[in-house]
């Protein structure tokens, strides 16, 4: 099955370990990945939705129209991307006159938006076309004796009408079923469905108070865990978790879980090259990648 | 003291006139649920939705607090009367850019001159460093369909009477 392979601004620029990490593994289970020619910014729920809708569906619609060109669903691992484009492409296929202005204000780039294409996130083709068999196939290097938590993108769950693809949006397992096929221990905590906080404008805004949001979710994984590390699917989760660290290890404090996304992890395990695939962090991976044999 | 006789009724008609709103029962499951309600000053968004339902105005212009959403979209789905208070907090954020072109976010317009809120074309040197040789298929190498991106928002009113933050 082939994917057309939506960036987004910050894993390209910031973290092209992981898209280091998805271009390697993806392929080696059969999904192949097709670059966007001339995509664009999602658009981020911070800017043209919170302008304009008009200009919001506009903008969904001319990336959601490359895959539609292509005659490929889109495949996103940041969960803001995934969301902004599932939730762009609901509007437009359930409001007949919204999706005839966004292809009016198509028309003079030679686009159009039929509502023929998907975007998937990677955990759903990971789980439910990939399939666990397949996956732990995959493994030379499991993660014997490892423990992890799981963080799961709130984009990924909420609303589940938009953006689900479990059974629930309510304590869903899948990342959790992912990682365990990689030989891992996954622990449960209290806060373990609590958001990262790391989105949108509330870090920036209110910093302390987003600091201390976050310490609470470690704080739980270091009282109620014995984790190893944290895996994530989202570029906003993975960066937040592992930055905020370092924000929070002052004053004599010292917070250092490893944070890996999925796909790292699961590129570890099937043998690719730690430079390549998971060298970009803050804190530390050195005592989990150690253990990786 | 606000009299509440003098208030505009009828805002909510402007800020988000599907009226979903109006059905909001105050229960507060979207602020139990919310990131940003730890925020100071925290978004309360039930607040948000009543200031909206009694016409609160000028307050409501004023009110930075919908910009501290985390998008996450937790309320919506436990909304219990399918008010979708995260698409509320949008139409604020849009509400208040109709009132107020300070309002309109920086971003925007950085999409709108480089397609991207990250420079994902001038990160080679890091991309290098993990494999990542080739050369991105990002929007600048294309620089007539850039042209039309740009010429497909200018027809939006909002962008176009505020075309001076787009424009270099």
């Amino acid at each position: 099955m082939a994917y057309g392979f939506f960036l987004g601004c910050n894993m390209p620029a910031l973290r092209p370990d992981v898209e280091r990490a998805i271009r390697l593994t993806m392929p080696a289970l059969g999904i192949e990945l097709q670059d966007m020619d001339g995509y664009v910014c999602c658009p981020a729920f911070g800017t043209f939705p919170s302008l304009d809708e008009e200009a919001h569906l506009a903008v969904s619609a001319w990336n959601l129209s490359i895959g539609e060109q292509k005659g490929v669903d889109i495949l996103v691992e940041c969960g803001s991307c995934y969301s902004s484009l599932r939730s762009g492409k609901r509007l437009l296929d359930r409001h007949e006159d919204r999706r005839i202005r966004a292809n009016e204000l198509l028309a003079k780039t030679g686009r159009s938006y039929q509502g023929k294409v998907t975007p998937k996130h990677i955990s759903d083709v990971l789980l439910n076309e990939v399939g666990l068999p397949a996956i732990r196939a995959a493994v030379k290097k499991p993660l014997e004796g490892l423990r992890a938590v799981v963080q799961y993108p709130c984009h990924t769950l909420y609303p589940h009408k938009t953006v689900g693809f479990e059974e629930r949006s309510v304590r869903p397992h899948g990342l959790a079923d992912l990682v365990e096929a990689l030989g891992a221990t996954v622990e449960h905590f209290s806060l373990e469905y609590q958001c990262c906080g790391g989105a949108g404008g509330f870090h920036g805004a209110s910093k302390a108070e987003a600091n201390q949001f976050a310490k609470s979710k470690l704080d739980a994984i270091l009282a109620e865990t014995k984790a190893d590390f944290i895996v994530v699917s989202c570029i906003t989760c993975l960066m937040h978790l592992d930055n905020v660290q370092k924000e929070l290890s002052r004053d004599g404090a010292s917070y250092a879980v490893p944070v890996f996304d999925y796909n790292q992890i699961l590129a570890l395990c099937m043998g690719f090259p730690v430079k390549e695939v998971a060298s970009i962090c803050t804190v530390s991976r050195d005592p989990v990648v150690d253990r990786i044999r | 003291m606000i009299d509440l006789d003098t208030t505009n009724k009828s805002l909510w008609q402007d800020v988000s006139p599907e009226g979903d709103l109006l059905f909001c029962y105050s229960c507060s499951t979207c602020i139990v649920g919310c990131p940003a309600s730890h925020a100071d000053p925290p978004l309360l968004i039930r607040n948000l939705v009543r200031s909206v339902v009694l016409g609160l105005e000028d307050e409501l212009l004023d009110n930075d607090t919908p910009w501290t959403c985390v998008t996450c979209s937790r309320c919506e789905e436990m909304c219990p009367m399918g008010v979708e208070p995260f698409e509320v907090v949008l139409a604020l954020r849009r509400w208040q850019c109709r009132n107020d072109e300070t309002r309109i976010p920086m971003a925007s317009a950085e999409i709108y001159k480089r397609g991207y809120t990250q420079p994902v074309d001038k990160a080679e040197e890091v991309r290098a460093t993990v494999g990542l040789t080739a050369q991105l298929p990002t929007i600048n190498l294309f620089p007539e369909l850039h042209q039309q991106f740009k010429d497909m928002l200018m027809q939006i009113d909002v962008i176009k009477n505020a075309n001076y933050m787009f424009e270099d």
